[in-house]
């Protein structure tokens, strides 16, 4: 399905990357002890951001699971780790659209979204990288959510 | 411990966004081969150390086959890998050439069934799963300029296109189309029916 962020569009299988989710949620989720902070809502929800800073502000978010939250979430149950390997390529060509869609259209990030980002980093290095990758691939539906509404 | 030999003539066979990994038997005279079929997508090789993953179906099988369709959920490219196991003797890997993404996967038309129901144009189609829609034209025969669209994201049991001219006779094809790799089939063999007027039958 084709989703606009903002200047990009983007195309997502989000009824793949979602029923892969809803497969491994639970697992996921319970291995997170710290119920009382999130990555991605404290202090702030994501749809607070505005519209036109939502294609700099996805192209992050998907480059920050990429880079940093995917490769920490290694199981030792094989049936996540496909489920794991399936969102996570799922977001590489969607990193990888977004970032041709910044380039060509010039999505400066404004200073709200560049804040934003900022606090959701500060979340993370504030645990330790399993726990905090554990915590934020816990969190994927609230970007999913995000991400729909934005559309 | 004698040498397993790698599995040979490794390929992958993929319709309709179903894939399959396929190789000649690795033959041991009285004993019963086992393989173990591995998976790789773009995220494996760039950002987790070209890890490989066990596919869900095949991690063993004694088949030489192994349903990769859970597995390769992404539209990116995959290496695929599969070996022999005898025991606790393993053969090296057998690893295909180049990569598989999954629009490469072939797509044939649907198959549809076209009914005259009174003057009630009908079509059935096949069920394909979840990633395919379809696009239906019909139009009256005679009148190819006048063609009539419809575009079914999931198939229901019956579909019903048109309320049709008593008498007059009515074409239909269809075709498929797949989101996740943004590409459609070509179109299935035209079927016309007659409506009620006179004898309402089946004509191709």
């Amino acid at each position: 399905k084709i989703f606009h962020l903002g200047a990009c569009r983007v195309s997502l299988s989000m009824t793949e990357i979602r029923a892969g989710f809803a497969a491994i949620k639970a697992d996921i989720q319970s291995r997170d002890p710290i119920r009382t902070l999130s990555i991605l809502s404290h202090p702030h929800s994501l749809h607070k951001v505005k519209s036109s800073d939502r294609c700099c502000i996805a192209h992050q978010l998907f480059t920050f699971y990429v880079d940093k939250v995917f490769r920490h979430c290694r199981t030792e149950d094989s049936f996540v780790n496909r489920k794991i390997s399936s969102i996570a390529n799922s977001f590489l060509s969607v990193t990888r659209e977004l970032g041709h869609c910044r380039e060509q259209n010039n999505c400066v990030c404004g200073e709200e979204s560049t804040e934003k980002f900022k606090q959701i980093l500060a979340n993370y290095e504030g645990l330790n990288v399993t726990s905090a990758a554990m915590k934020s691939l816990g969190e994927l539906d609230i970007l999913l959510d995000w991400v729909e509404k934005s559309h | 411990d004698a040498l397993l030999p790698a599995p040979q003539t490794i390929s992958i066979i993929s319709t309709n966004m179903k894939h399959f990994l396929t190789w000649s038997p690795v033959v041991v005279q009285g004993a019963t081969v086992r393989y173990s079929v591995e998976f790789q997508g773009e995220y494996e090789r760039e950002y987790a150390n070209g890890s490989w993953i066990p596919a869900s179906e095949c991690a063993p099988t004694t088949a030489t086959l192994c349903n990769l369709t859970d597995d390769i959920s992404a539209t990116v490219a995959y290496k695929l890998r599969v070996r022999a196991e005898l025991g606790a003797t393993r053969s090296p890997w057998a690893t295909t050439e180049g990569f598989f993404n999954r629009a490469m996967t072939s797509l044939t038309p649907p198959l549809l069934r076209v009914m005259a129901d009174g003057n009630h144009l009908l079509v059935e189609l096949e069920d394909m799963g979840p990633s395919f829609q379809f696009r239906v034209l019909y139009w009256k025969k005679g009148q190819k300029s006048r063609v009539q669209q419809k575009v079914m994201k999931e198939v229901s049991s019956v579909l019903h296109l048109d309320t049709m001219e008593a008498g007059a006779e009515y074409c239909v094809k269809a075709q498929t189309h797949v989101q996740a790799i943004n590409r459609s089939s070509s179109f299935s063999p035209t079927q016309c029916v007659r409506a009620r007027g006179d004898a309402s039958f089946w004509l191709t």
